[in-house]
């Protein structure tokens, strides 16, 4: 299950990021870390980036982005 | 002098901060070589002499992003003497990210605490003196809006910088088996490396050569044996399982998420805020593109239509009273006649188009600096992203590329909104297809002329075209010069802010200056060159045989296939590389070799500044009726000139309706003008992408006129 799966409103834990280099490196500096919480606020009027809270403050990144972000979403 | 740099996450205040700090003794520029803005002021504060540098703003010190490398760079190379920190203190943990990877450079730091009262607001209390504790470093809250903590920050830096401060930058731990590591490696740094051990802080040094930065990586040719570099990651993969870079960030996290929870307490129930409540309206699903084109249009129509009467109010005085007393005066001091055309035609025009585009500039600083600041900028790229993803742009572009129907200058000082150094040199290539306002004349001079019945559909059909190419170079460009870039699109929404007045003044006025500064000097040399070309050799009876017209005949036979190669036309279109709208003027003077009838009517100085005075006032009428009178845009209305009546004859005379359309593509297509080079070459800080543009539109101008040329000879279509 990835990022891009979750639905508005949905919360998930992160649970890998699979993806190397520059990418994964700059979505660690914006808080994008294994184990954090994320949640999905809504999606762009076309459809695509997405929105979501992390570390308490609203990040949005795109759907292709999104997907290499890996997250549970056990019952909370 | 103290040399103090401003860090910090982007939204953290850190503008206005500076702002509030050094005012109008603020210096806009650039970064040496790149796109990205750079402020800096001198001042003395409490008798001692300050330099204040602002940093880009950034979320890490990692090599990625142009801004986090030119912060960094700075940080290590030019190693101030304090760095001030500006922190969000209603987001304290991604803050912290930030002063984390700061504290490794060694440098003193103090932080400050800004949009305090947003966070006091929200019930966040922040424990100072424990925050102080566990970084170490002097801590000083601030509300950057309202200038208040200033002089305790400054007070505070001085301090530091004095060396008089129990806080100063402290080591933070990182855990025994991190700092195990890294005092196995700075040893060997020291043994091995020493040369980068002296020109760069250790602890620092040793982290990023931990991490494999590639800066600092291709200084000793990628060869890490000399640091025992595999054991090293073997025993931290053994502890914590994972790549080096996700340990570092994780630790540094991890510091900062443990600062935050010492110091900060907040209310167990969270509010819904402000921002959501906004977004929940302005990104909505059926609303949001509405909502943001409607602002675009909003935008774009105060701009032009506001700053059109000024324009033209400029324009006038320049062109009359300006003119005529540089005239008098230099028949008073018997100038010969050379002289003072090379003053009214080449400087005085030349200076007055430069000033022509002030209020345009002005304002449009004025709109990008308030959307930057209040938030919305951020929103307009999540709704736009996905329709510009298309031809390999980035949701912002969009905004820039409207700017563009209005004036491609401003429209190219736009690109500065683009984060990465791609997405605005590919804006910026594509915004000259754009169809201006100063293209306007000359289609309506040739539209009316041969196409009167129909003049809304060609004109339309002149816009249309601009904007399919540009969508078409938008893909070739992305699979030619920019092929393999990676694009991404991770940004923040920040929460919306209100921008303080004060402060959008400050840096409109500051962004314009330094575009009109730059502006200035290159247009006056480009208009003088063009007198000179069209007045030599001095005293040419016939324009024909100025160089200009000389140049004219040699290129006109390139335009002999798309249906226009008289050497008339071909001289105008070199000279329409000062502006677009000049060609009409060029062919005035060319076709009908008016003799100028100088104007002898003896008017008063006095007499002038009241025609000037009044004829601003009405400036400022219009500018105010536009606003709310109609809801189109004035400056893309088409309001046939019947004064150009003879002009008209000839041009009916040489062009078939057919080759005036493809001369009026090529005018759309064929280069960006003098200022919008200019603009370019200022943004990017090299003539490189002012030469591609030129190249690649007068290609693209004369294969597509070419194309409706033959192509409708073919056909048959309008030859006669
Ligand atoms: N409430 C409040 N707003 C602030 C404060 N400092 C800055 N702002 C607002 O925050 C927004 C972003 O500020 P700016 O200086 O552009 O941030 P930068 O991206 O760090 O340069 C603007 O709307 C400012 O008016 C502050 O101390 N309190
Ligand atoms: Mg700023």
């Amino acid at each position: 299950m990835n990022l891009s799966m979750l639905k508005p409103g949905e919360t998930g834990k992160i649970r890998d990021i699979e993806v190397r280099g520059s990418l994964k490196r700059r979505l660690m500096d914006m808080g994008v870390l294994i184990g954090e919480e994320v949640r999905v606020l809504k999606k762009a009027p076309l459809g695509d980036p997405i929105e979501v809270t992390i570390k308490n403050y609203n990040l949005s990144l795109r759907k292709k982005e999104a997907k290499v972000i890996l997250v549970t979403t056990a019952a909370l | 002098m103290i040399t103090i740099a401003v860090a910090g996450n982007p939204n953290s205040g850190k503008s206005t901060l500076v702002n509030a700090i050094a005012g109008t003794r603020l210096h806009v520029g650039n970064w040496p070589g790149v796109t990205v803005e750079k402020k800096e002021a001198i001042f003395e504060y409490d008798g001692k002499k300050i330099m204040l540098v602002d940093l880009p703003g950034t979320y890490s010190l990692s090599p990625y992003t142009q801004e986090e490398i030119i912060a960094r760079d700075y940080l290590v190379h030019e190693t101030p003497d304090v760095i001030i920190n500006v922190v969000d203190s209603t987001n304290l943990e991604r803050n912290l990210y930030l002063t984390v990877q700061l504290l490794e450079l060694g440098i003193p730091v103090v932080i400050a605490l800004n949009i305090y009262d947003e966070a006091k607001k929200k019930g966040h209390r922040i424990d100072i003196k424990s925050m102080e504790e566990a970084l170490g470093v002097k801590v000083v809250t601030t509300v950057a809006t309202e200038r208040t903590g200033l002089n305790h920050l400054l007070t505070a830096v001085l301090k530091v910088a004095g060396n008089s401060s129990r806080y100063y930058s402290k080591q933070l731990d990182y855990g025994e088996d991190l700092e195990s590591v890294a005092r196995v490696m700075e040893r060997k740094i020291k043994q091995n490396y020493n040369f980068l051990a002296e020109k760069y802080p250790l602890r620092w040094l040793t982290f990023k050569l931990l991490e494999g930065d590639t800066h600092i990586l291709e200084k000793i040719n990628g060869d890490r044996n000399g640091l025992c570099f595999d054991e090293v990651v073997q025993h931290l993969r053994k502890t914590y399982g994972d790549d080096i870079e996700s340990i570092m960030a994780n630790v540094r996290y991890a510091k900062a998420a443990e600062t935050t929870h010492r110091v900060l307490s907040k209310p167990e129930i969270r509010k819904i805020e402000l921002t959501e409540k906004i977004d929940a309206v302005i990104l909505n699903r059926f609303l949001g593109v509405p909502i943001f084109l409607a602002l675009m249009w909003f935008v774009f129509k105060f701009t032009f239509d506001v700053s059109t009467p000024f324009v033209d109010w400029i324009d006038a005085v320049i062109s009359g009273p300006l003119k005529r007393w540089a005239m008098v005066i230099l028949g008073m001091i018997h100038a010969p006649a050379w002289t003072t055309s090379l003053v009214t035609d080449g400087v005085i025009a030349g200076v007055g188009f430069v000033i022509m585009f002030v209020p345009v500039i002005f304002t449009i600083m004025f709109f990008i600096t308030f959307l930057e600041g209040s938030g919305y900028m951020a929103r307009a790229a999540f709704v736009m992203d996905r329709a510009m993803r298309a031809i390999g742009l980035h949701g912002k572009s969009f905004i820039p590329m409207v700017l563009g129907f209005g004036c491609n200058v401003p429209a190219i000082c736009a690109t500065r909104i683009l984060e990465n150094q791609k997405d605005k040199v590919l804006t910026a290539l594509l915004i000259p297809l754009m169809s201006c306002g100063a293209r306007l004349p000359i289609y309506v001079l040739f539209v009316g002329t041969f196409f009167s019945e129909n003049s809304g559909t060609v004109l339309w059909s002149l816009y249309v075209m601009g904007i399919v190419l540009a969508i078409v170079m938008g893909i070739v460009f992305k699979r030619t010069i920019f092929k393999g870039e990676p694009s991404v699109f991770i940004m923040e929404l920040p929460p919306y802010r209100m921008p303080s007045f004060k402060n959008l003044m400050i840096y409109t006025w500051e962004r314009g200056k330094h575009f009109l500064v730059k502006a200035g000097t290159y247009i006056l040399l480009v208009s003088i060159m063009v007198w000179l070309l069209l007045n030599l050799p001095w005293g040419v009876e016939h324009k024909k045989d100025s160089y200009l017209g000389k140049t004219g005949q040699v290129i006109a036979r390139v335009f002999k296939p798309l249906g226009f190669g008289s050497w008339e036309v071909a001289s105008s279109l070199i000279t329409g590389v000062i502006a677009k709208e000049i060609v009409v003027g060029t062919m005035g003077e060319i076709y009908i070799e008016k003799k100028m009838v100088e104007t002898t009517e003896q008017k008063t100085l006095l007499h002038d500044l009241k025609e000037c005075g009044i004829s601003f006032t009405i400036a400022v009428k219009d500018s105010v009726t536009n606003v709310f009178s109609t809801f189109w845009m004035k400056s893309i209305s088409i309001g046939g000139d019947k004064k150009l009546t003879p002009l008209r004859t000839v041009i009916q005379e040489t062009f078939t309706p057919l080759s005036a359309y493809a001369f009026l593509s090529f005018v759309l297509l064929y280069m960006p003008c003098i200022v919008a080079s200019i603009a370019m070459r200022n943004e990017f800080g090299t003539w490189k992408w002012v030469g591609v543009s030129f190249v690649y539109q007068i290609a693209l101008g004369w294969i597509v006129a070419f194309a409706i040329y033959q192509g409708g000879k073919l056909l048959g279509i309008g030859i006669g």
